[in-house]
């Protein structure tokens, strides 16, 4: 009981340390650049208000399902830095579908989320094929795909585009009211009209099917053994390769759901305003939650939660909201290497663990031998 | 047989080495307590101990790779504290470990040089330098040979150039032999003579008993991290230094009465393997292991057995010819299937091929076995029924560890072991593959792993046993055959061959088929 | 980091300041601690100090500041940002006391529709959008004729280039971009029907970096330039310092976009911008300010095109002294409606 605790206290331990030390580090460079720490901290810990919290929620919603599309790989040592790409793409696909409506409102709904999936597993499935047949790295392979998934969409955004008047952003075709997903009304709660987006349950979802994937199913045993050690998943009739194309199709499938909370939920289209980047951020979340389903879930709040307040550092503190991604920054790196420090920690205290329960056991023999 | 303390004739200015009161306490493993050690100069000083006593940290303490927490560590009369291998080298310790660590592609001065190019340059006065060492020594090494063409022997012999050329007067050596044939290890012994009457002092590492007796002048014995005895070769048998090293009774493997029937249970015919163009890594090999058989295949590493046991594993398609288990085409097959057909793999190197070093035991038992009962229901893992049955292997084949749920990682190298064979066994497999299944294990484990070997073949399973311990392989096996560069050579009855002719066909010195019967 | 700009101005009259009332009613006030207007300036991604968009809208705000003595918070987008967050930026504007608010960029359409719904007593302006999704009663939304401004420096170019071949560096490919690019082609066209075109989109969206990517800049116009072109026209806002250096190289000419950049940009390039198109975000949002000011805010569209000086051209440094009548006698065209410029 006391080694579980100790155990949950070590896991806890890495993410808390990187905290710790990105605040120091931000405070040094804070203090370096002349700026009003005390205030900085002010604006960055002062208690969010009620449109911030669903502002929170809302992009902890999104940041979570990209976090699960990189942790699957991540879990098979595959880094699927394609998610960014994957989920434009198949955002797009999805838009274009939904805009055409061809199917009534929830149906469309749920078909559309489907095709965007697909999507995403394809564009996914293109690196994990020239992986296993060519062993192009997947970090290469996709990222040169984020870009081809810029462009590509660029090009098919134009074809699609549908010009509203007076604007000089272009978009799909705006869904219609009964092809939206409805948001959750918080306001007898939070003192906001802002609403949840309807989608935080497809988060919810994606969540719990990742777990019981991981721990549950034989497929998600396999991927854990891959990811652990490639030698011995071989030795014990893992198909790696075949391994390695389903875990990106699935990174993919997942991608896929990115941009669905945003379409449904807020832009109803996809144009070039559509928010970027959240690929990139999907992959310090899954960073510093170390894959781990809640762990994931408490960082996509907590990146949230930097996004959200760092508006107020220029407006109330006079600082560069830059200073947000420095934080970020910083605090994946320090993650990284907290969790490898933990990491050896929990390695040799469990030996130790070990070595001295079995001499206990032998003393206690030994006492009943003599006895 | 008591402690010897050592030879108190010998004045303390005439020690090269001496430890005293050394302590290291170390998370997981055995530590070192409480070791003292004396090396006489110009002597061959043998420190034996099972795996696991404690004998690497305590070259490592003496390499200066780590600190030790207590003791004191004197050099040739001068009180030391060895921070790094560098403050090691400068007071003349130099260390040849058990792998290499050459670069192939460079030659042998370059190799020497590295690292220590202040000392002579890296051009002529190096070359020379080299040259001399060679002569003094008699280690016949060529500077200007290119290491990929060496042999195992010619490369040891480069490392322990390296370090005469970097001044040390004392040379550690670590398990030196265990990469040699019978042969090399004699030259290998002439060689460390060579040093000693130079006016060198060698410590050297072992398990093997009868090489220490043959070559040692003390014996200093390591049981459980702390020194147990100081002994003379002159007065111990193998056997007794063994139940020093064990602190018991010492078991050896030994056949029983065949139980070899006609049934062919796995069958290789015509394979081979390799590129156009090359050698081939295995050729034209043929094999038929029976029912209740254990077929021994000895050989120097890196001849082709790890081939051949991923080619019957299915871990690498053979170019050509066919695997048969109890008469059905496996070829093809992937490993999964080969598994689930009832071939049960105990792989060489436990920790890449055999373990999820950081999971916990009871998924170390699902793998290798994930679609069979009773780890998976349908497309799920029964994590419930993996547990129970983990306990069961546990309980059965005497695994060491307080839990279930202790990651493999912390147990020790036999009870990791016990567990993979455990594993294999619970499924009942119909070959058991078996490749060096006693390797870095205590002696404890070792007789156990035996034992179970002994049981799976008495069951009826044919075995394909892969060792370098020719003792292991005369022992267990009903044949042996010997592999060299990739084929494999006859018959050769345990019960008459001797190690010499095994050595003599592992390095393919004379025509084996004389020997074969 | 940028820094809090207050308003240096000094209140001299007090017809000057007056706070801003929905009602429309005014509330005359002789007393000079009257609170100042606030304005809350929402910049698009690079803030102040990107010497072009953003600097522009900037530089009408310290021109109102100074006369009418306003109170300003800034404060910019971040690449890859929610939507979200650019309500928020704006809210924490509003909750900062700023009843003023100007988003600059097309980006904060969404946005300013929302929040400006939320908060009926907040004046807002948005630069460079007129679509419904920022249609409001209290939205003011500033449009400009960067067709019309690019037609004309287009035909500088075509005036003054010996090889007959000139290029266009933009950006990002956005709708808005290309406005940049066909008036500036038919403006080239109507003076030389053949000359060659050289174009070159630095980013498609939703990768806004080509607007911050002086690197990228610098390599499309060497490719022009190489290839033959010897002026090139960016409208690639940061990224245009790299279209600069590389004429500087060239030793070719090299047109600004936004503001007058022959003086604001790096002094070392400053000699091979021939002109700049002007567009007048400055006077947008001076306008803005000064609606609020003089209690003449008006919601809706205001275009500013050539007819009002929204848009324009520069001739600081003197490169195009020789061909001003000419340039004149487009302008009069197009205000006068002969010449039609395409905006798409």
């Amino acid at each position: 009981m006391r080694s579980n605790l100790r155990k949950i206290g070590l896991a806890l331990a890495a993410p808390a340390l990187a905290i710790v030390v990105a605040l120091l580090v931000t405070t040094i460079i804070l203090l370096l650049a002349g700026d009003p720490v005390v205030a900085v901290w002010q604006v960055l810990f002062k208690a969010p208000l009620p449109r911030q919290i669903v502002a929170i929620i809302n992009e902890a919603t999104v940041l979570y399902l990209s976090a699960v599309a990189v942790a699957i790989g991540f879990k098979m040592n595959l880094f699927n830095i394609g998610v960014d790409g994957q989920y434009r793409v198949a955002s797009f696909a999805a838009a274009v579908f939904a805009g055409a409506h061809w199917l009534p409102g929830w149906l469309n709904i749920i078909v559309a989320i489907l095709v965007s999936m697909a999507t995403g597993a394809l564009w996914a499935l293109i690196a994990g094929l020239l992986k296993v047949t060519r062993g192009v790295s997947e970090v290469i392979s996709t990222i040169m795909l984020n870009y081809i998934a810029t462009y590509l969409v660029a090009f098919f955004l134009k074809m699609a585009a549908v010009q509203v008047e007076g604007s000089n952003a272009i978009s799909t075709q705006v869904l219609a009211e009964d092809s939206r997903v409805p948001g959750i009304d918080v306001s007898w709660l939070l003192n906001t009209h802002n609403e949840i987006y309807g989608l935080i349950f497809l988060s919810i979802a994606v969540g719990i099917f990742y777990w019981f994937m991981l721990n549950k199913t034989r497929f998600g045993f396999d991927l854990r053994a891959t990811g652990q050690s490639e030698t011995a998943a071989v030795a014990s009739g893992i198909n790696v390769r075949k391994m390695v194309v389903i875990s990106m199709v699935m990174s993919g499938a997942v991608a896929g759901l990115v941009g669905m909370p945003l379409l449904f939920g807020q832009d109803y289209a996809y144009g070039d305003t559509v928010q970027a980047g959240l690929g990139f951020a999907g992959i310090s979340v899954a960073l510093l939650g170390r894959n781990h389903p809640i762990g994931m879930a408490v960082s996509a709040v907590l990146w949230g939660y930097l996004n959200q307040l760092s508006n107020g550092l220029q407006i109330s503190a006079g600082v560069s909201d830059r200073l947000v991604l420095i934080i970020q920054g910083i605090i994946v790196l320090s993650v990284v290497i907290a969790y490898e420090l933990i990491r050896r920690a929990k390695l040799r205290l469990e030996q130790r663990v070990v070595a001295s329960e079995l001499a206990q056991q032998e003393r206690v023999q030994a006492e009943e031998v003599a006895a | 047989m008591s402690s010897v303390e050592p030879d108190q004739s010998a004045a303390s200015g005439d020690l090269a080495v001496e430890l005293v009161g050394i302590t290291k306490r170390f998370p997981g493993v055995v530590a070192n307590r409480d070791i003292s050690l004396k090396v006489r100069s110009r002597t061959i000083h043998a420190i034996v101990g099972e795996n696991g006593a404690g004998k690497s940290t305590l070259m490592k303490i003496l390499y200066g790779v780590q600190a030790p927490d207590e003791g004191s560590i004197t050099i040739e009369g001068r009180p030391v504290t060895l921070k790094s291998p560098t403050d090691a080298i400068d007071a003349g310790i130099g260390m040849v470990f058990q792998h290499f660590m050459l670069a192939d592609n460079l030659t042998v001065l370059e190799n020497v040089v590295l690292g220590a190019e202040k000392l002579h340059g890296i051009g002529d006065a190096a070359r020379t330098k080299i040259r001399e060492i060679s002569a003094e020594y008699g280690l016949h090494v060529d500077p200007d040979e290119l290491v990929a063409d060496l042999g195992v022997g010619d490369r040891q012999r480069i490392e322990i150039l390296k370090v005469l050329y970097r001044g040390a007067r004392i040379l550690i050596l670590d398990e030196p032999t265990a990469v040699l044939v019978p042969q090399e290890v004699t030259e290998l012994f002439d060689h460390l003579r060579g040093l000693k009457s130079e006016g060198l002092t060698v410590i050297f590492i072992s398990h093997k008993l009868d090489e220490v007796l043959s070559v040692a002048d003390d014996i200093t014995v390591i049981r459980r991290g702390t020194t147990v005895a100081e002994v003379e070769p002159s007065s111990v048998t193998a056997r007794e230094l063994a139940e020093l090293m064990v602190g018991s009774e010492l078991p050896s493997p030994q056949t029983e009465e065949s139980t070899v029937t006609d049934t062919v249970m796995l069958q290789l015919t015509d394979i081979d393997l390799g590129v156009p163009g090359q050698a081939k890594t295995l050729d034209q090999i043929n094999l038929t292991i029976h029912a209740g058989e254990i077929l021994g295949i000895a050989g120097v590493e890196g001849n082709g057995q790890a081939e051949l046991v991923e080619v019957i594993m299915g871990m690498r398609r053979a170019t050509s010819g066919a695997v048969y288990l109890e008469g059905e085409d496996i070829t093809t097959a992937g490993v999964r299937e080969i598994r689930e057909a009832g071939v049960g793999y105990i792989p060489e190197d436990r920790h890449r091929h055999g373990l999820l070093l950081e999971s916990p035991l009871w998924e170390n038992v699902i793998l290798g076995h994930q679609t069979q009962p009773p780890n998976a229901k349908g497309p799920l893992i029964d994590a419930a029924a993996a547990k129970a049955d983990t306990e069961t292997i546990v309980n059965q084949f005497d695994v060491r560890t307080p839990s279930i749920s202790v990651t493999a990682g912390s147990l020790s190298g036999g009870n990791q072991q016990k567990l993979i064979i455990g594993r294999e066994m619970s499924h009942t497999p119909r070959v058991l593959v078996a490749a060096h299944p006693t390797r870095g294990v205590d002696v404890g484990a070792q007789a156990a792993i035996w034992d179970l070997i002994k049981t799976a073949r008495r069951n009826g399973m044919a075995v394909l046993l892969i060792s370098a311990d020719l003792e292991e392989l005369v022992g267990l096996s009903d044949r042996i055959r010997v592999i060299l560069r990739g084929s494999l050579s006859g018959d050769f009855d345990p019960e008459v061959v001797t190690k010499e002719q095994l050595g003599a066909a592992m390095t393919g010195a004379d025509a084996s088929e004389e020997t074969a019967k | 980091m940028h820094k809090v700009i207050k308003s240096v101005a000094v209140v001299a009259a007090a017809a000057l300041s007056l706070t801003a009332c929905s009602s429309g009613t005014s509330s005359p006030s002789a007393s000079t601690d009257t609170p100042k207007i606030k304005v809350g300036m929402a910049y698009d991604i690079g803030g102040r100090g990107d010497q072009s968009f953003n600097d522009s809208a900037a530089a009408g705000l310290d021109k109102a500041a100074q006369e009418f003595g306003v109170e300003t918070k800034e404060s910019a987008a971040t690449a890859g940002e929610a939507e979200s967050a650019k309500e928020e930026r704006l809210n924490q504007l509003i909750d900062a006391g700023y009843n003023n608010i100007v988003a600059v960029g097309f980006a904060y359409a969404n946005a300013v529709g929302k929040v400006a719904k939320d908060n009926p007593d907040v004046k807002f302006a948005i630069v460079d959008d007129a679509s419904e999704a920022s249609t409001g009663d209290n939205i003011m939304n500033i449009v400009f004729a960067e067709n019309e401004g690019s037609f004309l420096v287009g035909a500088a170019a075509a005036l003054k280039t010996k090889t007959d071949h000139i290029g266009f560096v933009g950006g990002v490919e956005t709708d808005l971009i290309k406005k940049f690019q066909v008036g500036y082609e038919a403006g080239a066209k109507a003076v030389n029907p053949d000359i060659k075109i050289d174009v070159k989109y630095l980013t498609q969206p939703p990768d806004f970096t080509g607007f911050g990517d002086v690197a990228k800049g610098k390599a499309a116009a060497e490719g022009m330039y190489q290839s033959g072109a010897d002026i090139v026209y960016h409208a690639a806002g940061g990224s245009g310092g790299g279209v600069f250096s590389a004429a500087k190289a060239a030793g070719k000419l090299a047109i600004g976009v936004d503001s007058d950049q022959a003086k604001t940009a790096a002094e070392d390039v400053r000699d091979v911008i021939m002109t700049s198109m002007l567009k007048r975000v400055d006077v947008g949002v001076y306008t803005f300010i000064k609606s609020v000011n003089d209690n003449t805010f008006a919601a809706g569209p205001t275009v500013f095109d050539l007819k009002v000086d929204g848009v324009g051209y520069s001739t600081t440094g003197g490169k195009i002294d020789d061909i001003v009548p000419q340039l004149e006698d487009y302008k009069q065209q197009i205000i006068d409606g002969k010449i039609v410029v395409p905006s798409k």
